[in-house]
């Protein structure tokens, strides 16, 4: 395999240098940068009663000021916050990355979103679009440039199934929509929507293609892309364009397919059209147990490569098995060292042959148990157990940071053995689960903001989770996205000449610099950087 | 560099596309970029340089475990599916029969094949993509992993393009196994609804005779939906060649209304909305009105018609064209590329 250009070598970097990692956080709530450079350090604090008003704690520039009042007549009292605890809550998404917003305003239509950006342009003032505000790189935390606070946009009140269109196999979605909930309309109508992040009960359709999600079926149904047939895109000046991927083929330039992905720095995503599959026939669900990560992981090889690709194979450590067991109840075994998730859907006679190899090669390849769920049912239970392991932490440790690197699969086995050691060389307890099939690994790092010192090896593993993923030709994000987390490796992935093309990219199609200004791509003026850690975390 | 250089550039390596597109800007000239020729013969010939990437060649890495095969953009597909072939793997988007194409044509081109219907779009394919702006800037976007969502993703972008934002010179390609069997079946009638009523069928086009349908799965299911459809077996079918159209699906019914009143011969790929078409020009230019009443477009293939290869279904929205404008500021890719 060639390697991927790197010009910038890339150099381990602690916490508090320039590049900061991110975490996330099992505690929800209102959080303050523990330093900062003075712009976003805002002192916010949780709890204290009363709102205030939008001056009480901080000086509004004139344009502010006159924004805000703009604001509040296209949305009333009900749709803008002001206040502290209004703002408090958009501070950030599930990562540690927090910042001030100026506002949050939330509209409840697509004219409202343009009447909200036209107000934000004729002030000069960024905007952040957001919705559930689960993801986990910071695209939704509120950062500025150049010192301005922008306003928050979320979408959250747009949550409408717009159309269900059975015959023709699609949906038109408004961005608010969660997830789940189109999967579960379309079920009605023996139909699926395919993208399944974990997040899925929570996240938003609108979310997930301003990240281009994944989730634990994309080995043969591919990410979020392959699911959006349009994107209705509005700008900075609030006209909407219909970036149309409806058509087979002489469609133009894939203006959709840029859209997709885009972390809501090209606009604001107010519809999508997404695509939906037959759901399947026929189902088998395996779960086996190995003695070994690394026996696993070569039975992961040996399945990607049969003559049937499974439609999942999700790996998960002993850690997340013991911990999730008791919650789901999936049967899963706690004696082994890692267990392998597998699925295959479609007509009976090739689901079967696909379950039938899926056991000889477990078995081949060491697998101390394999068991095929007997039912809908037991199949509920081994993914709830799957989804449930973000939520079961809680359990174990009061803080996790959770990464999100790829490797080309054949290098699993060496990037699973390098996330153990990284663990043992920190002293963090780190459990892991794997998009096995595309080599896609979600290391949990636990810890303790309490504790002292501790943040500091937390970010330092995450660091050393990302260079390693790096050095084995895998990249710094899968699914979850660039945010602000992973924005300074970019340089590590891309040399100067990729990065310029896609700002030239990214600025054709949103010249305005309003759209979450300070995502994605690194940026090339210096601006003081927040350094960003959870609440009340040792330092 | 190769051949004729004033207007027929064959560079070896991307050093010498980047010399070629940016002495091309320094010149004010435009330039065609080629591969094998496959689509652009058939479309009205130009006048500009012609970039071949005939000589940017090879199999750079076939990386079987992972599923991945690394290629350059002069590379014909044939020679890609052979050698996937030797390990039971494939990449399906090549079309069905065609010779010669290349891999940055196919790409470029983004033309479906029947088989578009079950594997998704051509677009899908690609992780990883080198090129060349026409700004002479060389650029990698994606990577090689199968999911990837560092930086923009202009994989996508760069799919039918149509050689207007860059010189492709290198790609990364997703793979699969190849399917354990694969059959065409036919009924004698066309039902222009087949394709809802199977699962998931792997082709499904219909001819004004008959519906084909491909199956790509286990020998058991393929007959089980052919019994259940009264398909039997049959040889795939012929695509007429001078002309494709394509609107959205939803559309796809009204559409074919509109054909029934022309005299095409016409094939059609159910619920992928394209149409492959065989017709006098006239006939050819009312389908392409209706294609376009209907939102889509229609490409002729055909030079001897005498009609101009794309029509006003292609033309770029003001958004696409800032776009073009970003990466080829002086138009030398194909300026001429939606008109002519
Ligand atoms: C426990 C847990 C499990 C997860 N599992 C997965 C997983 O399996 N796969 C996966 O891919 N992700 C996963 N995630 C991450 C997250 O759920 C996804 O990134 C999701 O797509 C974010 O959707 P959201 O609605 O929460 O968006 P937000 O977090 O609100 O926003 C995400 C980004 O999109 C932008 N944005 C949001 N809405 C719009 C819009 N309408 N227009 C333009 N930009 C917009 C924001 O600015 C931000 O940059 C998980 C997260 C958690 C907490």
């Amino acid at each position: 395999m060639t390697r991927p250009r790197r010009r910038g070598r890339f150099t381990r970097r602690r916490a508090g240098a320039p590049a900061r990692p991110s975490g996330s956080s099992a505690t929800p709530g209102p959080t303050s940068p523990a330093t900062a450079s003075g712009r976003s350090a805002s002192l916010a604090t949780a709890g204290s009663g009363s709102v205030p008003s939008a001056t009480a704690d901080r000086s509004l520039s004139g344009p502010e000021t006159s924004l805000l009042a703009t604001l509040e007549d296209i949305l009333g009292d009900d749709g803008l916050r002001t206040g502290h605890l209004g703002r408090a809550t958009y501070r950030r998404d599930a990562s540690f990355l927090n910042a001030d917003p100026l506002a949050v305003a939330l509209p409840r239509s697509v004219e409202q979103t343009a009447h909200v950006l036209r107000a934000c342009r004729d002030h000069g003032i960024p905007f952040t679009p957001r919705a559930a505000g689960t993801g986990l790189a910071g695209g939704a935390t509120p950062t500025g440039e150049g010192g301005r606070r922008p306003v928050v946009v979320s979408v959250a009140r747009m949550d409408q199934l717009r159309e269900l269109d059975v015959p023709n196999r699609r949906a038109w979605v408004e961005p608010g929509l969660v997830n789940a909930r189109l999967g579960k309309a379309a079920a009605a109508h023996g139909l699926r929507f395919a993208p399944d992040p974990a997040s899925q009960i929570a996240a938003t359709l609108g979310g997930n293609v301003a990240t281009n999600a994944g989730g634990i079926h994309v080995l043969t149904y591919g990410v979020m892309s392959q699911h959006v047939l349009a994107v209705e895109l509005m700008d900075a000046d609030g006209v909407v364009h219909v970036l149309d991927g409806t058509r087979a083929e002489q469609a133009g330039l894939d203006l959709r397919g840029v859209s997709v992905g885009g972390e809501g720095t090209l606009g604001i995503v107010v519809g999508a059209c997404l695509r939906l599959l037959p759901a399947p026939p026929a189902v088998g669900t395996l779960l086996a147990g190995f003695a070994s990560l690394e026996a696993a992981a070569t039975a992961v090889g040996a399945l990607v490569v049969s003559d049937r690709l499974p439609d999942a194979v999700e790996l998960m450590d002993a850690r997340a098995v013991s911990l999730v067991e008791d919650y789901a109840q999936a049967g899963y075994p706690q004696d082994a060292a890692a267990v392998l998730l597998l699925e295959y859907e479609g007509l009976p006679a090739g689901v079967d042959a696909g379950v039938a190899t899926a056991d000889r090669l477990a078995r081949d390849h060491g697998a101390t148990s394999v068991v095929r769920a007997d039912g809908p049912d037991q199949r509920a239970r081994i993914w709830k157990g799957r989804k449930a392991v973000a939520g079961a932490i809680a359990k174990r440790a009061p803080d996790f940071y959770l990464q999100d690197v790829v490797v080309p699969r054949s290098r699993l086995g060496e990037m699973l053995d390098a996330v153990v050691a990284i663990g043992e060389r920190e002293r963090l307890e780190i459990l892991t689960v794997v998009h096995a099939g595309d080599g896609n690994l979600h290391p949990f790092v636990l810890f303790d903001r309490r504790v002292e010192g501790m943040i500091d090896r937390v970010f330092a593993a995450g660091h050393d989770i990302v260079a390693t993923a790096l050095s084995l030709d895998g990249t710094v994000t899968g699914e979850h996205g660039v945010g602000i987390e992973k924005r300074d490796f970019l340089s590590d992935v891309f040399d100067s000449d990729d990065l310029a093309v896609q700002r030239a990219v990214r600025d054709a199609i949103e010249p305005s610099g309003l759209a979450n200004p300070d995502k994605v791509l690194p940026t090339t003026v210096g601006c003081g950087e927040a350094r960003m850690v959870p609440e009340g975390a040792w330092v | 560099m190769g051949v004729n250089a004033a207007t027929h550039l064959e560079p070896t390596d991307i050093g010498e596309v980047i010399d070629a597109v940016t002495q091309a800007r320094e010149r004010s000239s435009a330039l065609e970029v080629r591969g094998a020729g496959s689509v652009l013969d058939r479309l009205p010939p130009g006048d500009a340089p012609v970039l071949s990437t005939a000589r940017l060649t090879g199999i750079v890495d076939h990386a079987p475990a992972d599923l991945t095969v690394t290629v350059r953009a002069g590379t014909r597909l044939d020679e890609v599916r052979d050698r996937l072939a030797e390990h039971g793997q494939e990449c399906p988007i090549e079309p069905i029969g065609e010779h010669g194409t290349t891999v940055g044509g196919r790409l470029g081109t983004a033309l479906a094949g029947p088989r578009q219907l079950g594997a998704g779009r051509v677009r899908d394919w690609l992780l990883r993509v080198r090129f060349v702006t026409g700004a002479g800037t060389p650029a990698t976007a994606g990577g090689v992993t199968v999911k990837d969502v560092t930086g923009f993703d202009l994989c996508r972008l760069m799919t039918g393009s149509w050689g207007t934002l860059g010189v492709i010179t290198e790609v990364t390609l997703k793979l699969r196994p190849i399917p354990p069997h694969r059959a065409w079946y036919a009924t004698d009638t066309p039902q222009h609804d087949l394709a809802s009523q199977l699962y998931r069928p792997a082709a499904v086009v219909s001819t004004s005779e008959r519906t084909h349908v491909l199956f790509e799965d286990h020998p058991d299911d393929a007959d089980a939906q052919a019994a259940g459809a009264g398909l039997v077996p049959a040889d795939p079918p012929v695509l007429p060649a001078s002309a494709r159209a394509v609107v959205d699906p939803a559309r796809l019914a009204a559409f074919r209304a509109d054909l029934t009143e022309l005299d095409l011969t016409v094939a059609i790929h159910d619920q992928l909305g394209l149409c492959h078409l065989d017709g006098q020009p006239d006939a050819l230019v009312a389908a392409r009105a209706a294609a376009e009443r209907h939102g889509g477009a229609l490409l002729v293939l055909d030079p001897s018609t005498g009609l101009p290869a794309f029509g006003r279904g292609h033309a770029p929205s003001p958004l696409a064209q800032r776009v073009s404008t970003a990466l080829d500021p002086d138009d030398v890719l194909a300026p001429w590329r939606w008109q002519r």
